[in-house]
């Protein structure tokens, strides 16, 4: 962390701005701020300082998120740090705590800034995680400056793979699940901490195309447990590998309206536990699926009666589909 | 009686020790209703009313004084509700002397693990609990702490009450 730094003279400010993008594009107003308590009073074009580093602030960033698509989060902004030109971006503070749903689960969620820069501290160098750092403002809030990733999300990237399912899983899904498993390591590094990620889900994943590692985003959530601490990132990390196996949601509408045959085979508890319209138990649509890598899957189903408490439960058994997998792609391990 | 005082347990070991985990849900009433209903007319069976608050984490509360403010509030409403549980016991026909209430405010990732700490310091032989009767869902996500008791517990009988 930095102390807050004294402000910057703002013909300094205009001069590093012409610097950066030339002597046009020097804003005629612009703020110098050094409190953010107030993050709506952060406008385009404003200067942050934090920790005695100008930002000079621009877009919103912006997150789909329960069903409402493109959110703009008011407290994320881009920005370019006027002293390297490195685009990063800045995350003030905002306090917020709401029910998110699950399936009919309702969990109780709170986003903290403490919470997301204890674990960039713990993260940083890990190559699953985004980096940054954070600085106290001159109102003493935490003020996370997160390294810019360039790259698309990964299962975007995925969804890209193949043919068809068929090709995609005999000939991409092996390094998939391979790239799944280093996620799920790196996971398992912050329950191994005493921290969770809170809020997993597969656009919270971003391949950097610099260092050509997924890399985990956005862990300002935390939420209230019971029993099973990890139980709310075990389930989102089951999401992911449903996604992944096959190669998109499958969902119960498609099959109903394009592949009655299989929708006929479908009983309740083959569906996903957390989303009753998409299949979990993918081997009645792909037979060709492992067994050992269905039993993982089936561990998310409503048929389910017995559930992942760690990673490491769920790494054992995704070592065995993985050796399958190998077998049936005639991969080397 | 304090966190770290354990009473006579050479004593203990020749009673009956029962040891119920109760929060201030229904259940939880539910089940010390059960065992004035069930125990009260058993001069030998000491009873421990056990409750366990986890420790918030700082992500849940944006200042420490909030997060204090809560506990104080948390602890002062259970110290209510065990007063509450051992009246309900007396008026059943328990003595006082064979009541006692344990309220543990600790860091805690599963309070069935702590219970069965509590459970194992205090030598008692039943560990009785309440059942949430929560959805397969729940379970998915929040996981049972009458489950993880059941599965866990050793050198003792478990009660779950439905």
């Amino acid at each position: 962390m930095a102390h807050p730094a004294a402000p910057l003279q703002e013909a300094k400010i205009r001069a590093l701005i012409a610097a950066h993008a030339g002597p046009d594009r020097v804003p005629v107003r612009f703020k110098i701020i050094t409190d953010t308590s107030d993050f709506f009073r952060v406008e385009y074009n404003d200067v942050v300082v934090l920790g005695g580093v100008p930002y000079w602030v621009k877009r919103y960033e912006k997150e789909g998120r329960f069903g409402i698509d493109d959110e703009p989060k008011y407290w994320v902004r881009r920005a370019i740090d006027l002293t390297t030109g490195a685009t990063k971006i800045i995350k003030l503070v905002f306090h917020e705590q709401f029910e998110a749903t699950v399936g009919e689960v309702k969990i109780t969620c709170f986003r903290s800034p403490k919470k997301e820069a204890r674990v960039l501290d713990l993260v940083a160098g890990h190559k699953n995680f985004m980096h940054g750092h954070w600085v106290l403002d001159a109102a003493g809030n935490n003020v996370r400056i997160l390294e810019f990733i360039r790259g698309p999300r990964f299962d975007d990237v995925v969804a890209g793979y193949g043919t068809d399912h068929h090709d995609y899983f005999h000939n991409y899904f092996p390094k998939v699940l391979d790239q799944y498993l280093d996620l799920l390591l790196a996971i398992q590094f912050l329950h191994d901490h005493g921290e969770k990620h809170g809020d997993i889900r597969r656009d919270h994943i971003i391949w950097d195309d610099e260092t050509q590692a997924n890399r985990w985003i956005d862990f300002d959530y935390n939420y209230e447990q019971s029993e099973s601490v990890f139980g709310f990132d075990l389930q989102g990390l089951g999401n992911i590998l449903i996604f992944l196996a096959g190669r998109g949601d499958v969902l119960v509408g498609d099959l109903y309206h394009d592949q009655r045959e299989l929708f006929d085979t479908l009983w309740g508890e083959d569906l996903s536990i957390a989303y009753k319209n998409r299949v979990a138990n993918l081997k009645k649509i792909y037979p060709y699926i492992p067994d050992s890598l269905n039993r993982v899957l089936l561990h998310f189903s409503f048929g389910a009666n017995i559930f992942y408490e760690t990673t490491g439960q769920m790494l054992d058994d995704l070592a065995k589909a993985r050796a399958d997998m190998v077998k049936l792609s005639g991969r080397r391990v | 009686m304090s966190e770290d005082d354990f009473g006579d347990l050479r004593r203990r070991d020749t009673e009956r020790h029962l040891l119920a985990a109760v929060d201030e849900s229904d259940n939880s009433k539910r089940t010390v209703m059960f065992l004035a209903d069930f125990f009260s007319d058993s001069p030998n069976v000491f009873i421990t009313l056990l409750s366990i608050i986890p420790e918030p984490s700082e992500d849940f509360f944006p200042t420490e004084t909030e997060r204090q403010a809560w506990l104080q509030e948390k602890e002062s409403q259970m110290q209510k509700t065990l007063a509450g549980y051992k009246e309900l016991l007396i008026g059943a026909g328990f003595q006082d002397g064979r009541i006692e209430s344990r309220l543990s405010i600790r860091p805690c990732t599963s309070i069935g693990d702590a219970i069965l700490e509590e459970q194992e310091k205090l030598r008692c032989c039943i560990v009785v609990v309440g059942r949430r009767g929560i959805s397969h869902s729940e379970e998915f996500v929040f996981g049972s702490t009458s489950s993880k008791i059941l599965h866990h517990a050793k050198h003792c009988a478990v009660m779950v009450v439905e």
